[in-house]
């Protein structure tokens, strides 16, 4: 890409803004309006209106398909920005949310629960056991990493210990799938698939206060992480408080991170995969851009494949990870071939 | 302003400075002052990076002091100090989608709000910091399109932006083509001239070290060699020692390194002066050969070029007529060598002895190169000059001296 292009794109911002915008609204109009029951434009304005629930209708928009239009906009704007922080603190491009083994706790935790019989006295609890299971594991794995990384000052030592971390809670996983019955099994691995169906308001209103308070909090924390870019040196001799700084990273990404896994199961790939494009849509690496960018982008990419995943086999759904690394991996390998640019 | 009304930036006392509880460096005292430009010289493993980086704080000292502005470099904030304090590392800077712009104006964070939004000054300070270092055409480009030349200039306009009272730069030459290892040593020397601050490099190249620093600190195996202006302190000796040069010696007044030859092609007289032989002197000696010159002035730019490479020279003490001893001296010498080179050097009053020495040798029957032109020769040598061998150049003499070598087998 050449330098007159990048200035051009940059100086077209607030259109590319706009744009994602509309993508959005309109992902999130489809993701109502169209289900196993199609719902008219005029119905579905006249139903948010009355909020009334009383109706078939009424009651399919207001207690199934709003709550995970919204959980799949939130659970996607999260895992981007986890993505984003952790790819800037280890300056390496192929680092997402769940490097640091906080999906791999959250899935062996959910494992010894749907796998093993030892969540038998607690039945009634079954579906909601799931949830506590994956948080217990995901912010366990998070501690154990904020732990370590209060002792390593390297990065790449860091990185290597989360991977350590996701193989060991890994080995454990497979050892109970090993002696689980197949039909657990199923059930097992469709949650490691992830999905953002059935959410409660009660889910959606815990994710939508405490996620946006973390986003506040990294907004904050663009300045530290543009100077991040140049390296953990430079950004000392400019003035950021490394040890404060690593902390803060540390504990929003994984925080955003657990708290999608606990309640969506891990969704792979958007941490990833939006970053990177977000960062060649704006033709740059300023934070104060990727972040807004990465909320607005993974939250749509992720509610269209959300709609992907309900609508391509109907009645039957599909994993949203399957399609979400089903299109995103293509896109972005394009991209990175055609802009010919390094992250 | 006096040189004694200068306040010291820096004043380090005792330290020192290594990896866990291994000291690369002991015991250093030094004392930088403002405005001046500080190299610190050392053979590969000296300690210079250490160092550099201890005085950055990204590396605590193992023993000592470091003062900053007669405070402790540990009791500033780190944002506090990020105005005082700027560097220029040596790791390549990646920082992906950035323009030239956006990564310089990254060295106002200490100076920018909490989002780092930039004011004006802000924006002055950046252009003016490009400027700095001949880089303004650069402001839009991509720094990942920039050569390493042009990129290296940008990484200090950053760390000018930042506004420190002392830079830090480790190796700001390496990787440069000798273009920008100029032009980025001269951006260094008027930074400190001009904007007062204080420029701490390591240095390989103790040519150019000599010639910008106002001071140098020379370290090896541990310990400082050497500190003071390099006027005093880069002698012949301790250069070579801090190197472990062999076959090469740093000349002090020329400020240059000279290889020595080891004369295995043939012996050569060559008589030169007032600066006409230093070519010469080079390329006979990259060439191979063994050198003899005389009869030449103490203070000329061929004594000590000739010196430095290791030629034996016959020398006359400056402004003095050449003398009949010194004649016979380099006659002497003359008789031994296989051919006799003639530099075209100006002829005065002083040097007509060096004609005569000419006119013998080819009296004795020796074969004498010359450079000189034609008409010039034929008004010094009269009828001799038709026995002399007239070259255009330098070159075009080697060239006829190695043809002659072969044909006549010496």
């Amino acid at each position: 890409m050449t330098d007159q292009t990048l200035s051009i794109r940059r100086n077209k911002r607030g259109m590319i803004f706009s744009m994602f915008f509309v993508l959005l609204l309109f992902s999130l109009l489809i993701n109502v309006m169209i289900g196993s029951i199609d719902i008219p434009f005029p119905e579905l304005y006249r139903i948010v209106l009355d909020r009334s629930t009383e109706s078939i209708h009424g009651f399919i928009i207001w207690k199934i398909r709003i709550p995970r239009a919204i959980a799949a906009f939130l659970g996607g704007a999260y895992l981007a920005i986890a993505g984003l922080l952790l790819q800037v603190f280890f300056r390496n491009p192929i680092v997402g949310p769940f490097i640091l083994g906080i999906s791999s706790g959250a899935t062996l935790m959910v494992s010894i629960v749907m796998l093993t019989t030892l969540s038998m006295g607690f039945l009634s609890l079954a579906p909601f056991l799931t949830t506590v299971a994956a948080f217990v594991g995901a912010y366990g794995a998070m501690l154990i990493v904020l732990a370590i990384a209060m002792r390593v000052k390297s990065g790449v030592t860091l990185l290597i210990v989360g991977l350590m971390i996701g193989y060991l809670c890994h080995a454990i996983t497979s050892l109970l799938i090993a002696f689980a019955e197949q039909e657990k099994v199923k059930g097992f691995v469709l949650w490691q698939l992830g999905s953002f169906s059935g959410f409660k308001w009660s889910e959606i209103q815990v994710l939508f206060f405490f996620g946006g308070l973390i986003l506040i909090v990294v907004y904050g924390l663009c300045k530290p992480l543009n100077a991040f870019l140049l390296g953990e040196e430079y950004a000392a001799t400019m003035g950021v408080n490394i040890r404060l700084f690593r902390i803060l990273i540390l504990l929003c990404s994984c925080a955003l991170a657990g708290m999608v896994t606990a309640v969506a199961g891990p969704v792979a790939f958007i941490g990833l995969a939006i970053p990177h494009m977000v960062r060649l849509f704006f033709a740059t690496s300023d934070n104060r851009v990727l972040v807004p960018g990465a909320v607005l982008l993974g939250g749509t990419v992720t509610s269209l494949c959300d709609f992907v995943a309900h609508q391509l086999f109907s009645p039957v759904e599909i994993p949203i990870s399957a399609i979400t690394a089903f299109f995103g991996a293509p896109i972005v390998i394009s991209l990175l071939l055609k802009r010919k640019v390094s992250i | 302003m006096t040189r004694e009304s200068l306040k010291n930036v820096m004043d380090i006392s005792n330290l020192s400075v290594g990896y866990k509880k291994n000291p690369v460096l002991q015991s250093l005292y030094l004392h930088f002052r403002q405005g001046q430009f500080i190299s610190l010289l050392g053979p590969n493993g000296a300690g210079k990076t250490t160092l550099l980086r201890t005085l950055a704080r990204l590396l605590s000292p193992l023993k000592g002091t470091i003062l900053i502005e007669e405070t402790d470099i540990h009791d500033f904030l780190q944002s506090e100090l990020a105005k005082i304090l700027s560097v220029v590392l040596t790791d390549r800077i990646s920082p992906g989608l950035f323009s030239v712009f956006e990564f310089v104006s990254l060295g106002r964070y200490p100076h920018t709000g909490f989002l780092g939004k930039l004011k004006e000054a802000d924006k002055r300070s950046i252009s003016g910091s490009l400027s700095q270092v001949h880089a303004e055409t650069l402001i839009n480009r991509q720094v990942s399109t920039l050569s390493d030349g042009e990129r290296q200039k940008v990484v200090i306009a950053r760390a000018i932006t930042q506004d420190p009272s002392l830079i830090l730069l480790d190796e700001p030459t390496l990787h440069l083509d000798l273009k920008h290892r100029m032009e980025v040593m001269s951006i260094l020397q008027r930074l400190c001239r001009e904007k007062r601050i204080t420029v701490v490099a390591s240095l390989h190249d103790v040519d150019i070290a000599s010639k910008v620093s106002d001071r140098v600190v020379l370290l090896k195996e541990g310990r400082i060699v050497g500190w003071g202006a390099p006027e005093e302190v880069l002698k012949e000796e301790i250069v070579s020692s801090l190197y472990d040069f062999k076959g090469a010696i740093f000349n002090q007044r020329l400020g240059s390194i000279e290889i020595r030859g080891n004369g295995h092609k043939g012996f050569v007289f060559v008589v030169g002066g007032m600066g006409s032989g230093a070519v010469l002197y080079r390329l006979l000696t990259k060439r191979g050969f063994s050198i003899s010159t005389g009869v030449i002035h103490e203070n000329d730019l061929d004594c000590y070029v000739a010196k430095s490479i290791g030629a034996e020279c016959v020398t006359e003490a400056p402004m003095e007529k050449i003398g009949p001893e010194n004649l016979s001296k380099a006659m002497r010498l003359v008789q031994e060598a296989d051919f006799v080179i003639d530099t075209g050097f100006p002829v005065g009053k002083l040097n007509q002895g060096n004609l005569r020495l000419l006119k013998d040798a080819l009296h004795l029957g020796k074969r004498v190169f010359t450079i000189r032109k034609d008409e010039e020769a034929g008004r010094f040598f009269n009828a001799d000059a038709g026995d002399l061998f007239e070259c255009k150049s330098e070159i075009n003499l080697l060239e006829r001296v190695e043809d002659y070598l072969t044909t006549n087998k010496i």
